[in-house]
């Protein structure tokens, strides 16, 4: 089809034939047309030789920053933090409340996964930027509980979730106390109350915690975290250091 | 001389409020009305307005009975229509909320839109529109339908196609059979609150035209939702439904400005 796309389609518009494009989000098939199912500026991703023959034609529903619709460049300037968290993103989240089936955590940073994976490379450690940092500074500490907490997105940690090995055997008592900080990954955005949470991964679990006498622990083991001025040690499942 | 459309529009050719028989009312629309829903519009049709708020597509409420059952191959629609007290010329005080026309209205709206949308993505949730009338002035359920359609845009919903509503009359009662050598009554379209009241009248909502077969322009307007609550002899209904699709298809064309004004901003 020679006539060119509409930069804005309205739904119902009808934007090319499916033996020249296929559907991409926010379109739909109809009478083999393609045609807009929601308001917003037309995208079309030219085809890619290996997968796909047919260029994609997209809806979207606001306007991409790359104002050149032929380019498919991944948005550059995304945020590192403070994203919404989805289904995969680490976070840092911090105990509430430690119950016999399931902790409840209250999420404090979300790196999406391309800060992730930059996060978890030694040479550009995630605090790259200050506001981790400070969340985290005061987190750790028992007396800055505030009802800030409430207000953040509440997740769970359920029993089977908290490591890969010997699930059954878990107890949650040994695993987290209330004002840790623990990093782990989203795998459902579960229901209207809260998020769920696994930290079954070596480099998942406990990362800052405060010992009973209120001094910060080092890790010295995958369940083990010790009080470096009273030597005692304490049970937590602890996140792989880097 | 009593001051109404059957004795008048035969004289003057023109209506109480000064239209033609093929004249809309004014429309006046707007999108992204309420920041904290969704999606929200604001339409007006001459007297006649209208605020629609839609929240969703949502997680359904727990003990829901849709919520479980019929939610789960898509979502589920919910209507819920106000009339204000203060939106006919008798102020009218009600307990309930809710009377026989809201509750028409919003059920009308709903199995319009359940099937009209493309509820199948989202499978388990509802999406809820909240219709407030705060001036009601005829083709209520018409302006209803086209404020919606804004709000749902607006919230990004997808659909097939802007559903647009509107109504058409006929200028007499209508009542005996049509004779083609002596038709002296017209087609309305439109009708305000006076001429409802007095004149047979339907709603007809359209979906956006689909094009059929090889030609580009041959253009095929699919009906999505026809009542009517007047008599009126059969030989009429074909004009009045006539008139009412080319309506529609005039208020899609104003819809479709409103949507491209409003994403430009």
């Amino acid at each position: 089809m020679a006539s060119s796309l509409p930069s804005l389609a309205i739904p119902g518009q009808r934007l090319g034939p499916v033996a020249t494009y296929a559907a991409g989000p926010g379109t739909h098939v109809h009478h083999s047309h393609v045609y807009a199912s929601i308001a917003g500026p037309v995208f079309v991703d030219p085809a890619q030789a290996k997968t796909q023959t047919k260029s994609t034609i997209t809806v979207s529903r606001t306007p991409r920053p790359a104002a050149n619709p032929t380019t498919t460049a991944a948005p550059s300037s995304k945020p590192k933090y403070n994203t919404l968290p989805a289904v995969d993103a680490v976070v840092l989240a911090r105990v509430t409340r430690v119950q016999k089936r399931q902790a409840t955590v209250s999420i404090l940073v979300v790196l999406d996964e391309s800060a992730a994976s930059k996060a978890l490379n030694p040479t550009q450690p995630a605090s790259d930027n200050d506001n981790i940092e400070s969340i985290l500074s005061s987190a750790a500490n028992p007396e800055n509980h505030s009802s800030a907490d409430e207000l953040r997105f509440q997740a769970l940690i359920r029993k089977e979730d908290v490591r890969a090995v010997e699930k059954d055997r878990v107890v949650m008592d040994e695993m987290f106390r209330v004002g840790d900080i623990v990093r782990g990954t989203v795998i459902s955005l579960g229901d209207q109350s809260f998020y769920y949470i696994t930290t079954a991964r070596n480099d998942l679990g406990v990362v800052m915690a405060r010992s009973e006498a209120g001094n910060m622990m080092f890790p010295v083991s995958w369940k083990e975290m010790r009080d470096p001025v009273t030597g005692v040690a304490e049970q937590r499942k602890v996140a792989r250091p880097f | 001389m009593p001051l109404d459309t059957s004795t008048t529009y035969p004289l003057t050719k023109l209506r109480l409020d000064g239209r033609r028989w093929n004249e809309l009312r004014l429309i006046q629309a707007q999108i992204s009305t309420n920041p904290a829903s969704s999606g929200s519009s604001y339409l007006a049709m001459g007297n006649t307005t209208i605020l629609c708020s839609v929240h969703g597509p949502a997680e359904g409420r727990r003990g829901d009975a849709t919520g479980g059952s019929a939610g789960g191959s898509g979502a589920v629609v919910e209507v819920d229509v106000n009339i204000a007290g203060f939106a006919s010329v008798d102020r009218k005080r009600r307990a309930g909320g809710s009377d026989r026309q809201s509750g028409r209205i919003a059920s009308t709206l709903r199995s319009a839109f359940q099937s009209h949308l493309h509820t199948y993505l989202y499978p388990h949730s509802t999406i809820s529109i909240h219709v407030s009338v705060l001036s009601a002035d005829g083709s209520l359920l018409a302006a209803a339908v086209n404020a919606c359609t804004l709000a749902l845009v607006d919230a990004g919903i997808p659909m097939p196609g802007l559903l647009c509503g509107c109504t058409s009359g006929m200028s007499g009662s209508a009542s005996t059979p049509r004779d083609p050598l002596n038709d002296f009554l017209d087609p309305l379209l439109d009708v305000s609150l006076p001429e409802e009241q007095e004149l047979p009248f339907l709603t007809v909502a359209t979906t956006t035209s689909i094009p059929t077969g090889a030609d580009e322009d041959d253009d095929d307007m699919k009906v999505a939702m026809l009542t009517m609550d007047s008599k009126v002899h059969h030989t009429y209904i074909e004009t009045m439904l006539a008139v009412g699709v080319d309506g529609c298809k005039q208020i899609r064309e104003i819809l479709d400005g409103v949507i491209k004004g409003s994403s430009r901003r």
